[in-house]
């Protein structure tokens, strides 16, 4: 039987659209599930929590949120081992909920991504995300080859990775950091990191590998049409670019 | 009938003889909500009665209009993909006076207003793009510098959380704009041309019920139309902020979610409904308009308003202008169904407080319109003489405008102006700017802000369709001529769009002026409007809609440089051919194709070099040859980048395809010989592959693109990197 994959809507989630279309273009089977009807996310295998303002962001980003009742049947799904993937707001909802980097235990944050710097405006910006730790260390990751670039968007005023240094040096050596900003060539520097992000992160990962957090939006850079420059010749219409991490995604649930 | 008023409330715009023939057609004196709702209704805001008969002169039709002016947004036919024919919905609005006031509100409302204009057409709103003149902002502390930081803060603000994407846009610095800034937003949806709903209640809509969506109504925006159409007074500044109304995106989002929902419901149910964004005169003003405008009257019962503070006086309810409300006129038998999507299953009231959908009142077959409050009528008025066409003939001062000597600049020192022109205020990098604004999200753009000369989306998923969208309108030519000012920037913004690769289809415009009860100022407009008129017949593109703000004048008399804003909407029939951003290989031809009058009127480099002069002459055979050159090279595939000429000259041009390619990583310069290649003569600059194919008249070629990343202009080397560190920084200091 096809596994089904739940994107919840919480009131103010503005990505929701996009992130189911990619998914089934790369051949996921995934719709939305409204927060009037969150019993119905039970009945999913797998979960992706997508971008937006979830609450208004309200006190932080992701903070409300992650006390939402939908938020229950993701936090009881990943700790039976259903994969979540959480992107920009949904990442910042994710380590709200303590699923990642998952040191402190449910709803108990040990890291967020919080204000930019040093300016603390949004920003938006095309970054590449490259991965920072061996594919197979996350299910999700598993169908990347060691170091991929994953081009995305950054478009968020609270991306930027901050804990205090216990926690860090946890995220480190727990080989939570999934994710790290880097040029186009796939150089890692200060100037590829947008917002002033610990560790330069872009994305991090529980400790079991089935929930995973990214601050970028892969799937703005998803289609060939996004990025006609790189990809002329293709079908504009084809999933490409940012959908390399989603097709991982698909096929990590699918197995 | 209670609460007659005898003397005249001080916040009212009416003149004495408005209120004299309100009177006499009432056969009474008007109660204080009728006085208000009079104000609001003839205030020049929602009538437009000045400014309607010049505006006229617009052409509203066309092959690919779908529906033109007269509604709260104006339709285009896109193209057609799996059998359907889709429309992009068009609408242009202004929120100067409160962004004068209160930027970072006035902007994010102004933002909310026309994705509500778009909305009620049954559309899905997919862009927004922001005209902005600011004032000189150079001082540190200044209320100039203060507007142009807010404003920015508010549209992003806003236009992020909702998920819209910022598409276009640009800003311009001038002292012209010191006492009154200008905040222009457009906004465009997409549409299935047999969904559109329409904002008039339709034949056999008796006995319909008005049903009232979005945010308690609060005492903010209060007054909101007639502040429109009054003079800025610094000392006022407080006294206006109660005009303002208060943004919520968050609310917003999700109404739009939930109205999407709606129509899904309408479309299966097959039932034709009317929805329109209420915005000034509130309550009375949408619900007046929504049932005369079908031939119908009203009665509104305002005691059923969700409102967010009790004891409100009911002129407030009535036409205060709170944000975030719409208003669906529906048959009864639908209206639990709807109230149930909004309010249960969207929970509108969880998401703002006492926010909901509900029914207020009832179309009537009777033309009055009538309003009840606390079990007494407080307003009962013929609709056609609340909504119906009011004319106020103002007199204005002919301008005709004295070509000043055409001053030829044939030669000028490269070297040192190249750097300067590319660091002036109104030729560097946006881009601190619009990083502010989500350009991403939803998933469809193509070309994003600032990365072309105009703003590229897929705007239905699986097609392969594409929208095109720029704007245009250059003050220093609108303070030379702002007829000439008008006429350039259809010209310009269409241009853009050809540039990308798209068929111009449309044209949308804001009429940003003074005040015309001066007939110096409201000539200005006239000559504008005039101006307008002209280059989109020269052109045939339509104006499919459009607003006009004046009153843009400050309490010393000082009007802005009258300012025509224009937006032109391209279509690309497949996206596989949309022209990418920069330059794209060594050895290409370079064309320079357009008029290349060396005149520096209203340019940058006159501004430089402190030199004045005549404008550049546009000719529409000319420039309609230059689009017509470029189209075909693009259509044959042998364009490889393209820009459209405007600020800078076409250097400047040249120089963003220069750097478009570094920042892609291609190491490409150029090497051309031209004369002065500074001056401002619209027209394109091209790097091709081949052009033996390409009717060569009326272009030249100057030069090619080499491996080396550097310009040479007329013998003169510049470092590519350099010349783009000296474009990307000024802008930094403002929007760090």
């Amino acid at each position: 039987m096809t596994k089904r994959i739940g994107v919840p809507v919480f009131p103010g989630t503005n990505s929701e659209d996009e992130t189911v279309r990619l998914l089934n273009d790369c051949g996921g089977d995934a719709e939305l599930v409204h927060w009037s009807q969150a019993q119905r996310l039970a009945g999913y295998d797998a979960y992706v929590l997508s971008g937006g303002f979830a609450y208004e962001d309200r006190i932080r980003a992701g903070a409300i949120a992650a006390h939402d009742r939908m938020m229950d049947f993701v936090i009881e799904g990943a700790a039976r081992g259903k994969l979540v993937l959480g992107i920009c707001n949904g990442a910042q909802i994710l380590l709200e909920a303590g699923l990642v980097p998952g040191t402190g235990g449910v709803r108990k944050p040990t890291a967020a991504f919080t204000r930019n710097a040093p300016e603390p405006h949004f920003v938006c910006r095309h970054v590449y995300m490259k991965l920072a730790m061996d594919p197979s260390r996350c299910a999700i990751t598993r169908a990347l080859e060691p170091g991929a670039l994953v081009p995305a968007w950054a478009a968020n005023a609270e991306g930027r990775l901050a804990a205090d240094d216990a926690h860090l040096r946890e995220i480190v050596a727990g080989e939570h950091l999934a994710f790290v900003y880097a040029a186009a060539d796939g150089s890692v520097d200060d100037a590829a990191v947008p917002n002033g992000s610990a560790l330069r992160c872009a994305g991090l990962v529980n400790r079991t590998g089935n929930v995973l957090a990214i601050m970028p939006h892969p799937e703005r850079d998803g289609w060939n049409f996004n990025h006609l420059d790189r990809s002329a010749g293709t079908d504009v219409l084809e999933p490409s670019g940012g959908a390399v991490l989603f097709r991982s995604f698909v096929a990590a649930v699918s197995s | 009938m209670h609460n007659t008023l005898a003397s005249r409330a001080p916040s009212v715009a009416l003149r004495d003889d408005e209120l004299a023939r309100i009177a006499q057609r009432l056969g009474r004196e008007p109660t204080v909500v009728e006085l208000h709702a009079f104000d609001a209704q003839w205030s020049e805001h929602c009538s437009y009665k000045s400014s309607r008969r010049h505006l006229k002169a617009l052409p509203p039709s066309g092959p690919n209009v779908v529906l033109g002016p007269g509604e709260d947004a104006g339709i285009l036919h896109l193209g057609t993909h799996d059998g359907e024919r889709y429309g992009i919905v068009v609408a242009h609005e202004s929120h100067n006076h409160p962004s004068q006031v209160v930027p970072f509100e006035g902007a994010a409302t102004g933002i909310g207003g026309i994705v509500r204009d778009v909305l009620c057409m049954g559309a899905e709103v997919i862009a927004v793009a922001d005209p902005l003149r600011f004032g000189r902002t150079e001082e540190p502390g200044s209320h100039q510098r203060y507007v142009a930081q807010s404003v920015v803060d508010g549209i992003g603000a806003y236009g992020n959380a909702i998920g819209v994407p910022n598409l276009a846009g640009d800003v311009y610095f001038d002292r012209g704009f010191d006492d009154n800034c200008l905040v222009n937003v457009v906004a465009l949806g997409i549409v299935k041309e047999s969904d559109v709903i329409s904002s008039r209640a339709p034949k056999g809509a008796e006995g319909w019920e008005l049903v009232l969506v979005g945010k308690a109504t609060d005492p903010s925006g209060f007054g909101g139309a007639s502040f429109s159409s009054l003079t800025l007074d610094a000392g006022d500044a407080e006294a206006n902020k109660g005009a303002v109304q208060v943004p919520d995106p968050f609310l917003k989002n999700v109404l739009m979610r939930a109205s999407y929902r709606v129509f899904a419901l309408l479309r299966e149910m097959e039932i034709v409904a009317a929805f329109k964004d209420l915005g000034a005169g509130g309550i009375m003003g949408c619900s007046a308009e929504i049932t005369s405008s079908g031939g119908y009257g009203a009665d509104v019962d305002l005691d059923r308003v969700n409102v967010a503070v009790e004891g409100m006086p009911p002129q407030v309810i009535a036409v205060g202008e709170t944000q975030e409300r719409l208003l669906w006129a529906l048959p009864p038998e639908i209206v639990p169904e709807v109230l149930r999507i909004y309010n249960d299953e969207f929970t509108l009231g969880e998401v703002a407080r006492n926010a909901r959908a509900t029914s207020i009142g009832v179309v009537t077959a009777e033309r009055r319109y009538v309003m009840r409050h606390q079990g007494s009528v407080v307003m009962d008025v013929e609709s056609e003489f609340l909504t119906g066409t009011i004319h106020d003939e103002l007199p204005y001062i002919e301008i005709i405008h004295h070509e000043g000597t055409v001053r030829q600049l044939p030669a000028v020192d490269v070297e040192t102006l190249l750097p300067q022109v590319l660091a002036h205020r109104d030729v560097c990098s946006r881009e601190p700017l619009y990083r502010r604004y989500d350009a991403v999200v939803r998933g469809r753009t193509v070309l994003a802000r600032g990365a072309a000369d105009a703003g590229v989306l897929a705007p239905i998923p699986g097609s392969r369709l594409g929208v095109a969208l720029a704007v245009a309108g250059n003050p220093r030519h609108a303070r030379i001529d702002p007829a000439y000012a008008a006429k350039r920037a259809v010209l310009e913004a269409m241009q853009r769009v050809v540039a990308v690769g798209a068929r111009p289809i449309g044209l949308t415009d804001c009429l940003n002026f003074g005040n015309p009860r001066k007939p110096e100022q409201y000539g200005e407009f006239v000559a504008a409007v005039d101006g307008l008129a002209h280059a989109a017949s020269g052109f045939d593109l339509p104006f499919v809609s459009g607003n006009v703000s004046l009153y843009n004048e400050s309490a010393a008399g000082a009007a802005v440089p009258g300012s025509a804003i224009v937006a032109c909407i391209g279509a690309i029939e497949d996206l596989s051919r949309v022209v990418t951003p920069g330059l794209k290989a060594p050895g290409s031809l370079l064309l320079w194709i357009g008029s290349r009058e060396l005149v520096s009127g209203g340019s940058v480099l006159g501004e430089l070099l402190g030199v004045e002069g005549a404008l550049p002459s546009i000719s529409y055979g000319a420039e309609r040859a230059a689009v017509a050159i470029v189209r075909e090279a693009i259509a044959r595939g042998v364009v490889r980048s393209c820009r459209a000429i405007g600020d800078g000259g076409m250097l400047t041009a040249l120089a963003r395809l220069a750097f478009d390619a570094m920042v892609r990583g291609r190491a490409i310069g150029a090497q051309i010989d031209v004369g002065n290649p500074l001056c401002e003569a619209a027209g394109f600059v091209c790097e091709v592959s081949d052009d033996s194919e390409i009717d060569l008249t009326g272009a030249l070629r100057i030069g090619e693109t080499t491996a080396a990343t550097e310009l040479i202009v007329n013998g003169v080397r510049f470092d590519i990197a350099q010349l783009h560190e000296t474009w990307s920084r000024p802008l930094a200091e403002l929007y760090p």
